[in-house]
């Protein structure tokens, strides 16, 4: 077999597991998110738009690194920057100040309820993105 | 929800987990072994979401039915997708891609018993 890192593909090799694992994350924030706007919206709005955000961007970051659509690379590359700007701006204002949302988003505490995994993602995401870049 | 299915479901996720985990280290994509234990592992799936629904559709106390039944949907839907994207392609990080189903199963029935708990 194989090994990781065909060169220019970001959905093979050690691609594929990182697109199962953005896609999981894509799966459970968007719907989390999309019971928690339907059934309590009024509790906390921002940290459930917040939610929704986080899972438009993991979406987001699932197709493009999936190689999905017209311009997947540079889909990829926004949405793990964004990915990344905003579980550190969110981390830190919520360790800061944790009243700041009353109920937890994905990126709270960088992510210390889902074991660190969202601070940990956007940097292998990253990673990903630079070891499989084209070359000339 | 019965505790049993459970307690199985939990053990046979994360033994596939550890099953895909050796192949990888041995660098052998998967087989009809490998496919056919996730394959009894979906059916043990279908059972808990007919048994769950069913409990939240009778007046079982169920913390919030809709997340509830969203988890058991989310589990019968990510071991057949994990599978196929796993398969599609054969190097280390697709059969790796099989853990990563493998344990968010593993996650979701946990989820699971919580929110009936």
């Amino acid at each position: 077999m194989a090994e990781a890192g065909f060169e220019g593909s970001t959905k093979s090799g050690l691609g594929r597991a990182l697109v199962a694992i953005y896609a999981v994350f894509a799966l459970s924030a968007t719907a989390r998110s999309g019971v928690q706007l339907a059934t309590q919206a009024s509790e906390a709005p921002l940290a459930y738009t917040l939610s929704a955000v986080a899972g438009l961007v993991y979406i987001a970051a699932t197709l493009g690194l999936a190689e999905v659509g017209p311009a997947p690379r540079r889909l990829a590359w926004a949405a793990v920057g964004f990915e990344l700007v905003g579980v550190l701006t969110v981390g830190t204002l919520t360790v800061l100040d944790p009243e700041l949302f009353p109920d937890a988003t994905v990126w709270s505490a960088y992510g210390q309820g889902y074991g660190y995994l969202p601070l940990v993602l956007p940097f292998l995401g990253l990673a990903w993105l630079v070891r499989t870049r084209p070359t000339g | 929800m019965i505790e049993p299915l459970q307690t199985i479901l939990i053990v046979a996720s994360l033994l596939l987990a550890v099953a895909a985990g050796v192949y990888v280290a041995l660098d052998r994509s998967p087989d009809n072994a490998l496919v056919g234990l996730a394959g009894l592992l979906e059916l043990g799936f279908v059972v808990q979401a007919v048994i769950g629904i069913g409990q939240v559709v009778g007046d079982d106390d169920v913390a919030s039915p809709v997340t509830f039944i969203g988890y058991l949907v989310a589990a019968l839907i990510v071991l057949p997708v994990g599978v196929l994207w796993s398969l599609a392609e054969r190097s280390r990080g697709a059969t790796a891609v099989l853990i990563v189903a493998a344990l968010t199963t593993a996650f979701l029935v946990v989820r699971v018993v919580q929110l009936h708990g």
